[in-house]
């Protein structure tokens, strides 16, 4: 089927709705394997629903186990081996929503949205739907969710030659109620660093900062000053069409930074475009094609304000 | 039933325990059926006889030539593995659909193989440009940038995954 005569159908948003909705309403464990580059991981993840939006725990059962959890707005990235737990604050980024099910007809303007065939994921029967790129600036995306919940069994990003880059795939799930240990990280964390993002909203353009995604269907959604590994002060600004967002993090140039490191990375999906720019390191993060990537490193210009 | 099969198949049920399997096999029906695809995963994980002879040779040299694209070796030795050891048998139907489809997204036109004797190859310019190591702090860039990801609204938690992918590997450069 050619782009040109793909329409998006009311059927495919109804079951990107159905998806949505399931994600922020149940509760339920399983147990996945993702899969980029030439890795694969396994881990387990568990969801309670309730009023302040959820507890959630990730856990990467392959090499050494790092756990991921979400209460409510805080979320906690728990590092054994360095004894460090990470701390963000979904609500400095929340205040820029990125998708709302009523944006889901904005997807449309960039995507072909159709619904693909049947197939049994995880033991359990599924639907799929299909998102189209229409052009070669961002990935396209094929989901498959359970036909009975809407819960999302297996998630799969293409580049534009129709290759997987990055995989989802649910291979056990058990949808219902949650015993409350299993959100609950298992580390004791007492004598252990902990760091805080600390993020407060930013204008970069106030300080001579030029940035902008120059692609289209990218918009701002999110402006912030924060602290990042060991820099207490880190510029994002952070662009999205409504199913990638692309990170751009301006910094001053470490004293040590490796000058050969600069240029195009990838880590399966996300690809990282770094350079330098007026005595800082530029580094764009996102789920977008290199050349994406790269076209918005490079828009980033200084001009000292008067 | 069909974790009975697949435990069957694995040579762990001895003598009375293998009865109950063993009659069901003898039965058309989903217990034979569950025998075929247990088989059909094993054969896919050790390539022996479902697909044809040098196959997963050739789909490794052309694939590798591809650096965008995941490697094969990855799902001959860590996912087979990961699946064998933690989800078989509870989930030896998903495994048969992952990589059953893994196989089927292989290219369809597999070039003939290449020759013993190494001729110089002359490789297209490729379109991007080449790759350097990422960053030794991505992961501290992915878990800030995550939580912007529109995905977290149609998977949850999940795709912090990223974040921490290869954590420890990556700590090491």
């Amino acid at each position: 089927m050619s782009l040109a005569q793909a329409q998006t159908t009311p059927e495919a948003l109804q079951l990107l709705r159905k998806i949505h909705y399931a994600t922020q309403s149940l509760s339920y464990t399983g147990t996945f394997v993702y899969q980029q580059g030439e890795r694969s991981e396994t881990s387990r993840i568990a969801r309670i629903a309730d009023s302040s939006g959820g507890v959630e725990k990730l856990e990467v059962l392959d090499g050494m186990p790092r756990e991921i959890v979400r209460t409510g707005d805080v979320l906690r990235c728990y590092l054994p081996e360095s004894r460090t737990v990470k701390v963000e604050h979904a609500g400095d980024q929340r205040s820029f929503p990125a998708l709302l099910p009523e944006r889901f007809t904005d997807l449309a303007r960039h995507y072909v949205i159709t619904r693909g065939e049947r197939e049994r994921v995880a033991g359990l029967d599924s639907e799929s739907v299909l998102l189209t790129s229409r052009d070669e600036l961002r990935y396209s995306y094929k989901l498959w969710a359970d036909a009975a919940s809407g819960m999302l069994l297996k998630a799969r990003t293409l580049n534009e030659k129709g290759e997987t880059v990055e995989q989802f795939t649910f291979t056990q799930l058990s949808i219902g109620s949650v015993a409350r240990h299993k959100v609950k990280s298992k580390f004791a964390t007492r004598n252990w660093q902990v760091e805080e993002a600390a993020a407060a909203p930013d204008n970069l353009a106030e300080s001579g900062w030029s940035v902008s995604a120059d692609l289209p269907g990218f918009r701002k959604i999110g402006e912030v000053r924060r602290r990042l590994h060991a820099s207490p002060e880190v510029r994002q600004v952070v662009y999205s069409d409504g199913m990638a967002a692309v990170s751009v993090f301006i910094e001053p140039l470490p004293g040590k930074h490796d000058a050969t490191r600069n240029g195009l990375s990838s880590l399966g999906a996300i690809n990282i475009f770094t350079r330098e720019v007026a005595n800082h390191l530029v580094t764009v993060v996102g789920e977008a094609p290199a050349a994406s990537v790269r076209r918005i490193a490079e828009r980033v210009e200084f001009r000292r304000p008067k | 039933m069909k974790a009975k099969i697949s435990e069957l198949m694995d040579s762990e049920l001895h003598g009375a325990e293998a009865t109950a399997p063993l009659s069901a096999l003898r039965e058309e029906g989903g217990a034979r059926e569950a025998w075929r695809t247990y088989h059909l995963i094993s054969d896919a994980m050790r390539d022996t006889g479902v697909l044809s002879p040098g196959f997963s040779d050739r789909m490794v040299r052309r694939l590798a030539e591809e650096p965008a694209v995941l490697a094969p070796a990855a799902w001959r030795g860590a996912v087979a593995e990961t699946v064998r050891r933690r989800l078989l048998p509870t989930a030896a139907t998903a495994a048969a659909v992952a990589l059953v489809g893994w196989i089927a997204f292989a290219p369809q036109d597999v070039p003939p193989p290449v020759p013993v004797v190494q001729a110089p190859v002359t490789k297209p310019v490729p379109k991007e440009p080449a790759r350097v190591l990422p960053p030794a702090a991505a992961h501290d860039y992915l878990l800030a940038h995550q939580g912007y990801s529109p995905r977290n609204l149609l998977q949850g938690v999940a795709p912090y995954v990223r974040t921490v992918s290869g954590e420890a590997a990556q700590r090491k450069r």
